[in-house]
């Protein structure tokens, strides 16, 4: 019991930014079990000894984090501005930096999409989306999508998208190009509130040891 | 305690038991410390915060008691013409939760250190600091942190560079959530963006004790804060001799929730283990003159909900005291 309330746990993300994350960790402190990676095992050990890993997906892991199960953890700020959750945001790490885009077919530009009388746009990011649309003075029917956005505005859902683009590739594939940029986004370091400042001691120099490690090879 | 969304919990005989058990020692403890409890009305006929829980009454739109303090301040505020200078509550307040996990209805025990004479400001600061230090003890929580910090420390610089109030308050909610980087977006281009970015990670130095409070002597608003630095140092100081065994006491100088009301010192009780604040306190200036009074007052609210969750979650934190 007390091994277990000893251990520190940090929140990794899986998907986009965990793959560029983890290698950044490898060899490091924080470096990953490589077994325990491979296997089941919800817990991954890192070579630090009393600290040890979850990976979670981006959009459950700010509740990790708030309900103090992982004491800190990474994920992008795209998906901490669509949560409510309250956290401790300690670092912009720099790396996993995306634009966050309003983008259309080939050819559309912000005046024509000005100009539709009922504007349609796909995006999974709809806080980010309702306040550029505020700030822009328009008004827009949104449509909740959680994946492959980019098929709205090829199969008619909707007039344009927002979504994040790193490259453009994928724009670039269905015939797709970015419009306007709402925002930047990047991986964030969180830690719980409670958690973070009832143990300063333990979880500072572990946070300074996070930045010093992600922010280096941003 | 049920988690359900909204939560509105149900408390089991223990829950039940320990609620009873914890309102009645911390009532004592403020009693023994010349505290006289007010009880005011579950139902509040003026007007009403976002986060209450509204209904009609007929024709009027009332809402549940959705802060004590508040309650209190007009209670006393059209009752009494000089202020009583001691007074606590116990009892819930609804609050439409942030988080999901949160409770709607929520179980508070607190009090309110009110006076008159400005000068006594030092002096009750200090009786509301210690109340509170006693109260881990209080309910046999073996290890608290209580954090102090200042809502003035950010508050006048921000009033000093008359920053429009949403910006105001976008700098206030970063810098609580420790995030420079996100001051300084919210800063933008503003012409003191260099001044309160640095002032800001003065703030967020983290430094211990009141070395923190010496590093913003060099600080670019060091004539404007030098008084509420004082304070605060005479507080710290007039409080560490009296620490209890098992509670750390700290300085937090980010520590800016709350920074539409607090006016001064804020206290923080924190435990391990616990997902967010015990107990959250300090001292609030404009609250009286608002309602037409120039009272002072600072007080604290103990949060019941959290606690009861900690001590499920947690038993091995509490130790059994005699009932």
């Amino acid at each position: 019991m007390n091994a277990v309330l000893n251990t520190v746990l940090i929140a990794f993300p899986k998907g986009r930014l965990g793959d560029e994350l983890l290698p950044k960790l490898a060899g490091s402190t924080l470096a990953l079990d490589e077994a325990a990676l491979q296997s089941r095992a919800l817990r991954i050990p890192t070579a630090t000894p009393g600290v040890q890993a979850l990976l979670l997906k981006g959009a459950d892991l700010p509740r990790y984090v708030a309900a103090g199960i992982a004491a800190l953890g990474i994920v992008g700020s795209d998906t901490l501005d669509e949560t409510d959750v309250d956290l401790l945001e300690l670092a912009d790490l720099g790396f996993g930096a995306c634009r966050l885009s309003l983008c259309g077919p080939r050819g559309l530009d912000l005046d024509a999409l000005r100009q539709r009388p009922h504007l349609r746009l796909a995006t999974k990011y709809l806080r980010a989306t309702e306040a550029w649309l505020e700030r822009e003075g328009l008004t827009a029917e949104l449509v909740p999508l959680q994946s492959s956005v980019e098929l709205a505005p090829i199969l008619g859902l909707a007039d344009a998208i927002v979504d994040l683009v790193q490259t453009g590739g994928t724009l670039k594939a269905h015939g797709l190009e970015e419009i306007t940029v709402l925002g930047t986004t990047s991986a964030r370091l969180v830690a719980g509130r409670g958690a973070y400042l009832a143990n300063p001691e333990r979880l500072r120099p572990l946070a300074a040891e996070i930045i010093r490690l992600l922010s280096a090879t941003a | 305690m049920a988690t359900h969304t909204p939560h509105f919990p149900d408390l089991l005989f223990t829950g039940a038991a320990r609620l009873r058990r914890w309102e009645g020692r911390l009532m004592g403890l403020l009693a023994d410390a010349d505290y006289a409890e007010l009880r005011s009305s579950l139902v509040m006929r003026e007007p009403h915060a976002d986060a209450s829980l509204r209904f009609f009454d007929g024709d009027q739109l009332v809402a549940l008691r959705w802060d004590y303090t508040t309650a209190l301040a007009r209670m006393l505020a059209t009752r009494f013409a000089e202020p009583p200078p001691r007074v606590s509550y116990a009892g819930p307040v609804f609050r439409r939760a942030s988080q999901t996990w949160e409770p709607v209805e929520r179980f508070e025990v607190g009090c309110e250190r009110i006076h008159a004479d400005g000068t006594l400001r030092d002096a009750a600061d200090v009786e509301v600091a210690r109340l509170l230090m006693a109260v881990p003890a209080t309910l046999g929580l073996r290890a608290a942190m209580l954090q102090v910090g200042s809502a003035a420390l950010l508050r006048r610089p921000l009033e000093a560079e008359r920053l429009p109030p949403d910006l105001a308050q976008a700098v206030a909610e970063a810098l609580s959530r420790r995030a420079l980087h996100r001051v300084q977006a919210s800063l933008g281009g503003h012409p003191a963006v260099g001044r309160l970015l640095a002032h800001c990670e003065l703030l967020l130095a983290g430094l211990e004790g009141t070395e923190g409070l010496k590093a913003l002597e060099s600080g670019p608003y060091a004539a404007l804060l030098a008084e509420e630095c004082e304070h605060l140092q005479k507080t710290l100081a007039a409080l560490a001799p009296m620490v209890p065994s098992g509670l750390a006491l700290r300085l937090d100088l980010a520590d800016v929730q709350g920074l539409a009301f607090y006016t001064g010192p804020t206290l923080r009780l924190y435990a391990p283990g616990a997902r967010q604040e015990l107990a959250a306190g300090g001292r609030y200036d404009g609250l009286y003159p608002d309602l037409g009074k120039p009272w002072h007052a600072a007080g604290f609210c103990v949060r019941l909900a959290p606690l009861l969750d900690l001590a499920d979650a947690r038993p091995d934190l509490f130790q059994e005291l005699n009932p």
